[in-house]
């Protein structure tokens, strides 16, 4: 076990029981923002633990996450947008805390790894990351309203 | 090697798993599943087992919410059109 490990294991304790806790109570809005934020905050740890296993090709996973999860929320986004509309759901300071914790963690690995392929595919997969988040939350609060019902 | 590693991620994916069996309405059903695909990658991932992960997070992160979700949808819209007629 080592410091990368460590702190996934803290990240996957603390966030994952945060958004498992998010998930199964509440209100609607809540449950799909905390959707959101578990694939945004799995990929960081998949980031981690392929630092930490020393297994360079385990990033792919976080890559797929990367790719796949904004589409899982954009699919929730688009069919349970009759249901949203009451109250659509903002939940700007986790968003902006998981999506900088995300970075943090690419910059970091990016850092460690030093110039080359593994760091322009670490930069590919923070870029989809952060993208993927900002862009599917901004969805779920509403913020195509004009393509909602397209 | 990683035990608190494995312990964290078998009692997210549990209670994940008791989250969904225990919320009754189907869309709900349908986000707490997304995210106990999620962890299941994250348990896989743990357990040395990223080829089974990378599977299980394209089924279960996008696929199976958006199957579950039609499906909802498809049957509600057919009820709504039963009342209609009736």
């Amino acid at each position: 076990m080592n410091g990368w490990t460590a702190t996934a294991t803290a990240v996957l304790a603390l966030g994952g029981g945060a958004t498992v806790w998010g998930v199964a109570t509440g209100p609607l809005g809540r449950r799909v923002v905390a959707q959101n934020l578990s694939t945004s905050l799995a990929c960081p740890v998949l980031l981690l633990l392929a630092q930490g296993y020393g297994r360079p090709s385990y990033v792919d996973l976080a890559l797929v996450l990367a790719l796949l999860g904004p589409v899982g929320t954009l699919v929730f986004a688009r069919l349970l947008a009759e249901d949203l509309e009451g109250d659509p759901p903002g939940a700007r300071a986790a968003t902006y805390a998981v999506a900088v914790f995300g970075a943090t963690v690419v910059i970091v690995l990016c850092a460690v790894a030093g110039p080359g392929r593994a760091m322009v595919k670490l930069l590919v997969t923070g870029a989809l990351l952060v993208a993927g988040n900002l862009v599917a939350s901004r969805a779920l609060a509403g913020g195509f309203s004009g393509s909602r019902h397209g | 090697m990683d035990d608190p590693l494995i312990v964290v991620a078998l009692l997210l994916v549990a209670a994940c798993a008791t989250a969904a069996v225990a919320v009754r309405d189907p869309e709900r059903q349908a986000l707490v599943l997304a995210v106990l695909g999620t962890a299941l990658a994250v348990l896989f991932t743990v357990l040395q087992a990223p080829d089974v992960g990378l599977s299980q997070l394209a089924v279960g992160s996008a696929l199976t919410p958006l199957l579950l979700m039609l499906s909802v949808r498809k049957v509600r819209r057919r009820e709504r059109g039963k009342g209609r007629t009736r």
